[in-house]
């Protein structure tokens, strides 16, 4: 099964584009990488630039509207993931609980969806989509 | 540059309703589009967050919430890893995605090792290219 490991840094909807990062940490969580790497569980990971770099697009009247970062009303955004491949999601949590993470961070595990979890109707129309994947797909 | 699109929860992702054969086609064409310029990495939906768990940590202390998680749209329901040539470039696709009804998509960059400047010393860098090219089955 695969699942997301969602990093949710506390703050990191305020950060400033220019956001630093301290060596220790990034060398702390390079050994929990490793960890997963090592174990084989590890897919992809990738962490996100502050979302005062980024923007929204919204589609309420059909009309795409667009929004620059940072976004006043978010409480709570992503600062990067890791997808693991595990056996359950008992497993995914405990490889989450390991994580050097800070009081300031939270992770949220969430499964991947697979093509097998859709009825046949939905898998008809999504034909190709595993094609599409690329490079995290399998 | 490689941008992060993430899609919002709402409530009927939440509730695993299934999309419609017409939104699933519609989705189908436009990631064939973006496939065929070399835009799309990746693409993925996630189960909804009542599958899912939160961790939450103190020192030593792992504080474990399962889902559902409130604050729907603060939630992720899939994403998009797309390599473009600018931020206003990887707007312009999303655009085009075949969302309505007040969908709600963000697009973030993703960190490239040239962006964690010092911090990143050259052994954690050769580390982290070693664990890229060896985490793909």
């Amino acid at each position: 099964m695969r699942f997301m490991m969602l990093m949710i840094p506390l703050g990191y909807e305020t950060a400033p584009p220019d956001v630093k990062l301290d060596p220790e940490r990034v060398a702390a969580m390079m050994k929990y990488n490793r960890a997963l790497k090592d174990a084989g569980v590890l897919i992809t990971l990738d962490g996100l630039h502050p979302p005062s770099m980024g923007a929204r697009v919204s589609f309420a009247s059909g009309e795409p509207l667009v929004t620059d970062g940072p976004f006043a009303e978010a409480k709570e955004v992503l600062g990067g993931y890791w997808m693991i491949d595990v056996k359950s999601r008992e497993e995914a949590i405990a490889w989450a609980k390991r994580c050097p993470a800070s009081s300031k961070e939270v992770i949220e595990i969430r499964q991947v969806q697979e093509m097998s979890d859709f009825p046949a109707d939905v898998q008809e129309a999504a034909a190709g989509f595993t094609e599409l994947q690329g490079k995290s797909g399998r | 540059m490689r941008f992060m699109v993430i899609v919002k929860a709402d409530k009927d992702s939440e509730a695993g309703v299934m999309p419609s054969t017409e939104l699933l086609t519609a989705m189908g064409k436009f990631n064939e589009e973006m496939v065929k310029a070399g835009v799309m990495l990746a693409g993925e939906g996630l189960h909804p967050s009542s599958n899912g768990a939160r961790i939450r940590y103190s020192g030593k202390d792992r504080t474990v919430t399962t889902g559902p998680f409130g604050a729907t749209r603060e939630l992720v329901a899939g994403f998009w890893l797309i390599q473009v040539k600018s931020r206003d470039e990887a707007i312009e696709w999303m655009k085009r995605a075949p969302f309505d009804g007040g969908s709600e998509i963000e697009i973030r960059q993703v960190f490239d090792a040239e962006d964690f400047g010092e911090a990143l010393t050259p052994e954690l860098r050769e580390q982290e290219q070693r664990l890229r090219s060896q985490a793909r089955k």
